[in-house]
């Protein structure tokens, strides 16, 4: 608590796709590329894989922002799912931008098993995102003191 | 307006059918100036019925509300068609449903109310507090006259109709097999300005205002049981595993429970306003359904219940759907 925004730290959770956004985490691991260590990846098979309730459900758990990612368009393993989870992501975006959540705590990106790069450059920005709204302090879950 | 005897008459033939084993309708509530649904199995009951201002209820609710007990051995299903009366909102409901799939369209015989508009009862009561013998509601020009213990009053029609009847878009039923009046041309329009207000504000006002909103919460899941558009049997929000929501009523839960229940509306959410009608803690609901109501609209150019042959928005997408806020 009351963490003063320079040296706050934020946690992260990144729901990323089986076949390219992971396999592009872990290009950039094995290429040591140095990239910020607030991201905790939980591995789904696709990124239609993830329902809108997960990105609420982090946020009630803790979580200062959240990121899903997954293939490009066109290069789904599964054909469609990006485009599903894209449609069901915009909507999830601006409800919680509407209901006072910074859009910069829920991101979504495009990162290709070849993209260790820009794996990089995606968590530098979602990082910084939320490093300027500072921490999460809406609806997490808490003790209540009757 | 809707002529009493000749719906009368047409819910007589309809009921008499061999095909149809009930219709559904309103009839003249308990006390006040209430009026409540009324379920008819028999030609004799069809006097009851009345269609009038204040007839609020959605009846496509009780469509999927009927609970279906499995069939005992060497019995054969009760497949006759069930009858129901709708208003130009209410058969958007029905729209969304049949796009659903909840039943077929034969299972249903619709009968389509031309609507020039209800009331809010909150407004009537706060108006007229303590009215207990039975009152009556009508139309006349630009005016509701409501009569009761033998007085009359008129009102400006703009003074009590309800909020969802001045953005109404479509007040002749969209399905239906037989219209009981001439039908009404459009009167109102939607220019989502309640939304658009709101989105001006800052983060920090925005969640204080929907803090307050959703702290009031009692979890009573009204909005939900008289939603036409909440009827799935296993429902997320009574699930135990994987528990979505937890059963205390605190801000985190109340949130995430606003959040599930709007988000699963996204995009079939009809503005039938039944929600907010009922909800015993005035939170307005339909400002979280209509944010996503106006983004769907925007985004991919659809509205809800208007087409029972569009595929359901989110079982669907165009390769060039925006993607401009994706890294
Ligand atoms: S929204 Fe339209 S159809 Fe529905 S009650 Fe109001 S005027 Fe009638
Ligand atoms: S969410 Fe409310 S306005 Fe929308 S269909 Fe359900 S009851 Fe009607
Ligand atoms: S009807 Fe009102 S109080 Fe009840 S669950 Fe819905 S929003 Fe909460």
């Amino acid at each position: 608590m009351a963490e003063k925004n320079n040296d706050f730290e934020p946690n992260i959770v990144a729901f990323l796709c089986n076949w390219c956004s992971y396999a592009g985490a872990d290009l950039a691991g094995t290429s040591r590329i140095q990239y910020p260590p607030n991201v905790r990846v939980i591995r789904v098979m696709c990124s239609g894989r993830v329902n809108p309730l997960f990105v609420m459900n982090a946020l009630q758990q803790g979580a200062d922002g959240v990121l899903i990612s997954g293939c490009h368009p066109g290069d789904c393993h599964y054909m469609q799912g990006n485009y599903y989870a894209r449609r069901r992501f915009a909507l999830m975006r601006n409800f919680l931008e509407y209901l006072g959540v910074e859009p910069e705590r829920v991101r979504m990106s495009w990162v290709s098993a070849s993209e260790g790069a820009k794996w990089k450059e995606v968590i530098e920005e979602v990082v910084s995102g939320v490093k300027s709204v500072g921490p999460m302090n809406k609806f997490q879950r808490r003790q209540l003191n009757w | 307006m809707v002529d009493v005897e000749r719906l009368r008459e047409i819910a007589r033939e309809v009921i008499s059918r061999d095909d149809v084993r009930q219709l559904i309708g309103y009839r003249q509530g308990t006390y006040g100036f209430r009026a409540r649904p009324a379920f008819i199995t028999s030609p004799e009951e069809v006097d009851q019925l009345i269609f009038s201002p204040a007839c609020v209820n959605n009846l496509a609710t009780y469509l999927t509300l009927e609970e279906k007990l499995p069939v005992p051995r060497g019995q054969e299903p009760d497949l006759r068609k069930v009858a129901v009366m709708v208003k130009g909102c209410d058969s958007r409901a029905l729209v969304q449903q049949m796009e659903e799939k909840a039943y077929e369209r034969e299972r249903i015989v619709v009968l389509g109310i031309p609507c020039t508009g209800v009331v809010d009862m909150d407004k009537v009561e706060k108006r007229f507090p303590d009215v207990l013998s039975r009152g009556e509601i009508t139309l006349e020009g630009d005016k509701f006259v409501l009569s009761f213990d033998g007085q009359r009053e008129e009102v400006p029609k703009e003074e009590l109709l309800a909020d969802k009847c001045k953005r109404c878009r479509y007040p002749t039923p969209l399905v239906y097999d037989q219209l009981l009046d001439e039908a009404v041309e459009r009167f109102a329009d939607d220019d989502y300005s309640d939304v658009l207000e709101l989105e001006k504000r800052s983060a920090e006002e925005k969640w204080a205002y929907w803090e307050e909103k959703f702290s009031r919460c009692i979890r009573c899941y009204s909005c939900r049981n008289v939603c036409p558009m909440c009827y799935c049997e296993d429902c997320v929000l009574d699930r135990l595993n994987p528990q979505w929501m937890r059963r205390s009523v605190d801000i985190s839960e109340n949130t995430a429970y606003h959040i599930a229940r709007a988000y699963h509306l996204a995009g079939r959410c009809i503005q039938c306003g039944e929600c907010q009608r009922v909800c015993p803690v005035e939170i307005p609901l339909m400002e979280l359904n209509r944010k996503f109501y106006k983004d769907v609209e925007e985004l991919y150019d659809y509205e809800p219940g208007t087409d029972a042959e569009a595929p359901p928005l989110l079982a669907t997408f165009k390769v060039d759907d925006r993607e401009d806020f994706i890294l």
